[in-house]
């Protein structure tokens, strides 16, 4: 195995392949902040010509949490299709990259070797592409998932209405709600997050939630993002709960940050397989975002980008119907500035897709980042393009709960447009039923939240 | 083949017909839509102000196209502009000297740095700790640290509000107070070596919160029972929305003397300590109780 | 789209008979002693098929036999293949009919056709300019053959105040002037003079037509 590359004459040499894998990120503060980063724009080239050279099997057998250490290393090793694994197992991280763009190399192809894939190649790989690579082999993946509705079907863009209240009162968190769906928001589910994380304010706000949803027949799922503890309680008090949620980390001590494992979560699962409302298979709801692991002190030397694919390798186990990366909300000590949050953003969802996970993204910001409204709206379009699953919507973008800012409920609406694609097919009907849309232009009662009853 | 086409071609240029466009219609009378504004009483819609009983999310405020009308966007612009001007503002150097009170500072050494390396905003300048040798009453029951935090604006608007108020009350329950003092460029676990350095029993950090969308003079108060480096958030009872528009700073003062109080007593803090005694009075700061929500306030007047 | 631009014409069929029965040929106007074969086409178009069937006669031993619009146009064919009018040429051998055809659909999918003269395309203005007549339209004209002639055609407000436009624009005679209704519901005019005027005239023609549909009622 080779560590090291030469440029112009200097030779350059690496101890692990984690040390390679974190020198080949592109600048992210968080991997700084973890003292993990390429010193100079030149190492990290010499990482990248390096990380070129690896093979899968190579990546495979050297995971950058040990499997003695961890219990998602031993998940993701034990479960690998051996079939999907062995077709790309002596390719070379270069190699993979240009596989993944070849024109020949289509959608149904990447999925049949998805599952023979760690979250270490598919970090890999992802070091090694540009933005454009990443929109590329993002939009050509195919993961196409049902609830009630159909998520990622050709031509379609779905966003996730979050009517969130500071105090989780029930009457402002549905006017926020109502004023959603007459934007054509809310076909991926109608997530809550709660101020405060008891099983009997969660059933109490799936309960209302359930209650305009049934009324007006609206084909969607609710979910509110307490703890999946108090999730499963809710569920024993009889909650009608259409996605069970979680966050999730990408080792086993920053799970253990968030209070979950393997374990519990295949008992939440379960569960909800068995008590969720709606008609599945996919009922469950992921949310990740890069940085996280460390904010615990749980990233074992490792960077941001391996961690966060790490996260992935640990979704896919439940075929989750949703999976989204938070990615501007930690704070500008891990994604500094607007470059670093959008490159994230196409990161994430291009891992996440190739690892075959139906990935949305909250594009969003903190308001001590350095992005600007305008980064925000561009990265919207991006991901757009790139054939993201989902978005966010709120009230003019402003989280009132969650201080900080994201894709608005007229954001929605615009980026369809713009690039042509439509809700999810059992939504996209109920919106032409009420007059919300008009086929793919605005309907006589667009934006009028009395349409909602 | 006759001359027809090649006749036809040159009539369509003079006719200005080539273009790739035909010419523009004739321009039709345009008249104004309608203007959607928050929160103006009399301009705001039905749904708007049944809303605004519930929620401060901006609802009811209509579209133009698929976008925002321009009030809209003003409004959003201002709210945004105010919470950004609040994280870039500097507390002064010499601002803690002004006041009265022992300046210090954290490792960091720019506001950018501060931003980026939450560590350094953590721990004591080799300066600070000599300051705080030198000057700093040592042995007391609470330590009061007023703070930048990621706010300087709330540091200065009614940071020495708080200050005074809370000093006031712990020194009314018979307690020894601090020498009052102020860090820059401060994270919330400062208070955990200052606590240490200067020997307190409780350590409580005043400071600015993160802004949010038009609201940028928010402070947070944080306590810990026994400040020392290696203290973790478990370890902390906390406070936050503390302005005019939400827990007055007097209001506030009383019911963190009340947590300190309650610390002393039962020698804990964070979730250890017991508050539910306390809870009818304490509201808010009860520990992780929701937050209020912050009044939405029209930041944009035009004459038209 | 924008104003001039071509409407090209849809040829709908092209069939030959070898062998016609006299009685056939007889009834279509051609002559058996001369005739044995005959060449048919339809389209959408009228004008452009005249004009065509004149041009095969410049390429081929053949006579335009019979050359009828259809009522009111090929918006209200009696078929599918109908179109706005039947052509038929006649010669003495398959061979010459070949000739002929290729002539006759060579100048419809390239040359004459009606152009557009306002931007929806509710307008049409057919300002086709003959350099040299064969013997089909010279006899119809009662020109000698060999002369230019203007084919000028619009609808009837249009056409009307376009050839006045046409006649005063350029050293022209008026051979023929059809005033409106035609079969089909225009009016035309064939126009003679050299060919540098017949083109002045085309131009004319077709601009007051474009000023006509873009100003139809001048007392507003």
């Amino acid at each position: 195995m080779q560590l090291s590359a030469t440029i112009r004459g200097t030779t350059w040499r690496f101890e692990s392949v984690k040390e390679v894998l974190a020198k080949a990120n592109p600048p992210k503060s968080g991997d700084d902040l973890a003292g993990v980063s390429a010193r100079d724009a030149v190492e990290r080239v010499a990482a990248r010509a390096a990380l070129s050279q690896l093979t899968m099997s190579e990546l495979r057998e050297n995971p950058v949490v040990p499997y003695e250490a961890d219990e998602l290393t031993r998940l993701v090793d034990d479960t690998l299709d051996d079939q999907a694994f062995r077709a790309i197992k002596n390719l070379s991280v270069g190699q993979m990259r240009e596989w993944l763009l070849d024109t020949k190399t289509t959608g149904p192809v990447i999925r049949s070797i998805s599952a023979g894939l760690t979250p270490e190649m598919a970090a890999g790989v992802c070091k090694l592409m540009s933005n454009l690579d990443l929109m590329v082999v993002g939009a050509k993946c195919q993961v196409v998932v049902r609830a009630n509705n159909t998520l990622g079907l050709p031509g379609r863009m779905s966003s996730r209405l979050q009517p969130n209240h500071p105090t989780d009162d029930v009457q402002g968190i549905l006017f926020s709600m109502r004023e959603g769906l007459c934007y054509g928001c809310g076909d991926a589910v109608i997530g809550v997050n709660p101020a405060t994380d008891t099983a009997e304010s969660t059933a109490e706000i799936l309960k209302a939630l359930d209650e305009v949803t049934t009324r007006n027949r609206i084909p969607t799922q609710n979910c509110v993002l307490s703890h999946v503890t108090v999730q499963m309680k809710a569920l024993d008090l009889g909650a009608p709960m259409g996605l069970m949620f979680q966050s999730m980390s990408g080792s086993e001590t920053g799970n253990r940050a968030f209070g979950i494992s393997v374990k519990l979560m295949d008992e939440a699962w379960d569960k909800m397989k068995r008590l969720g409302t709606t008609r599945g298979p996919n009922v469950m709801y992921f949310e990740t975002g890069q940085g996280s692991a460390l904010s615990s002190a749980a990233h074992h030397g490792a960077d941001q980008v391996t961690l966060e694919a790490r996260c992935y390798g640990f979704a896919r186990r439940y075929k989750p119907f949703l999976v989204n990366t938070v990615v501007g909300f930690i704070g500008p000590e891990y994604l500094e500035n607007g470059p670093q949050i959008t490159r994230a953003a196409l990161e994430d969802h291009f891992m996440g897709k190739l690892l075959g996970l139906p990935m949305g993204c909250d594009a969003c910001f903190t308001y001590h980042a350095s992005m600007s409204q305008d980064e925000l709206e561009c990265l919207k379009v991006l991901l757009g393009a790139a054939g993201c699953t989902y978005l966010m919507s709120l009230p003019v973008g402003d989280d009132i709960m969650l201080n900080y800012q994201s894709t608005s409920f007229h954001d929605i609406p615009s980026v369809r447009m713009l690039i042509g694609k439509r809700p999810a097919p059992e939504f996209d009907a109920w919106l032409s039923e009420t007059g919300i849309m008009d086929g793919d232009v605005p309907g006589e009662r667009f934006g009028d939240p009395e349409v909602i009853r | 083949m006759s001359s027809t086409r090649a006749l036809m071609q040159v009539l369509r240029a003079r006719l200005g017909a080539a273009d790739p466009l035909p010419p523009p219609a004739p321009a039709p009378e345009i008249p104004p839509p309608p203007h959607y504004v928050f929160p103006s009483p009399q301009m705001m819609g039905r749904y708007a102000e049944k809303a605004s009983a519930h929620t401060t999310a901006l609802v009811g405020i209509g579209h133009v196209g698929t976008r925002y009308a321009t009030d809209v966007v003003l409004q959003f612009q201002a709210e945004l502009a105010v919470a950004h001007q609040a994280v870039a503002t500097v507390l002064p150097e010499d601002w803690a000297a002004s006041q009265g009170l022992i300046g210090l500072q954290s490792r960091v050494t720019s506001h950018r740095q501060f931003l980026l390396r939450p560590d350094l905003g953590r721990r004591l300048s080799d300066e600070s700790v000599k300051a705080l040798r030198d000057k700093a009453q040592k042995g007391v029951d609470v330590q009061p640290i007023l703070a930048d935090g990621l706010s300087a604006v709330a540091c200065m608007g009614s940071g020495m509000d708080l200050l005074r108020h809370f000093t006031a009350a712990c020194e009314a329950r018979g307690w020894k107070v601090g020498t009052p003092m102020c860090a820059r460029y401060a994270r919330v676990w400062l208070e955990d070596e200052i606590g240490q350095e200067v020997g307190a029993r409780v350590a409580a950090i005043l400071l600015g919160e993160r802004p949010g969308l038009g609201t940028g003079d928010g402070l947070s108060a944080y306590i810990v029972h026994e400040p020392r480096i290696g203290k973790t958030d478990s370890d902390r009872n906390m406070m936050s929305n503390i302005h005019a528009r939400g827990t007055p700073p007097a209001q506030a003062a009383q019911k963190l003397a009340m947590l300190v109080g309650a610390m002393l007593d039962q020698r804990t803090s964070g979730v250890g300590l017991d508050l539910s005694s306390l809870a009818a009075e304490l509201g808010d700061a009860a520990a992780r109780a929701p937050r209020a929500p912050q009044q939405r306030v029209r930041l944009v007047e035009v004459k038209r | 789209m924008s104003i001039l631009e071509p409407i090209p014409p849809t040829v709908l069929s092209v069939r030959r008979i070898h062998a016609a029965h006299p009685s056939l040929l007889r009834s279509y106007g051609a002559d058996p002693e001369r005739h044995a074969s005959l060449g048919l086409v339809t389209c959408d178009q009228d004008d452009p098929t005249y004009v065509a069937l004149d041009e095969a006669t410049k390429h081929a031993k053949v006579d335009v036999v019979f050359a009828k619009s259809f009522y009111a146009g090929s918006a209200h064919a009696s078929g599918r293949l109908s179109g706005e009018i039947l052509g038929v040429i006649a010669a003495a051998d398959p061979d010459e009919i070949e000739e002929g055809l290729r002539a006759l659909v060579r100048c419809l999918e390239h040359d004459a056709c009606f152009y557009r003269a306002d931007e929806k395309g509710t307008v049409a203005v057919f300002p086709h300019v003959i350099a040299s007549l064969g013997h089909y339209l010279s006899r119809e004209a009662g020109l000698p053959a060999g002369t230019s002639m203007a084919y000028l055609v619009a609808p009837p407000v249009e056409a009307t105040i376009a050839l006045d436009a046409a006649l005063k624009a350029a050293d022209v005679r008026a051979a023929k002037i059809f005033p409106p209704p035609s079969e089909t519901n225009f009016a035309s005019a064939w126009l003679a003079g050299d060919l540098v005027a017949c083109e002045a005239a085309a131009l004319a023609y077709a601009e007051a037509v474009v000023e006509v549909a873009r100003r139809p009622r001048e007392d507003r």
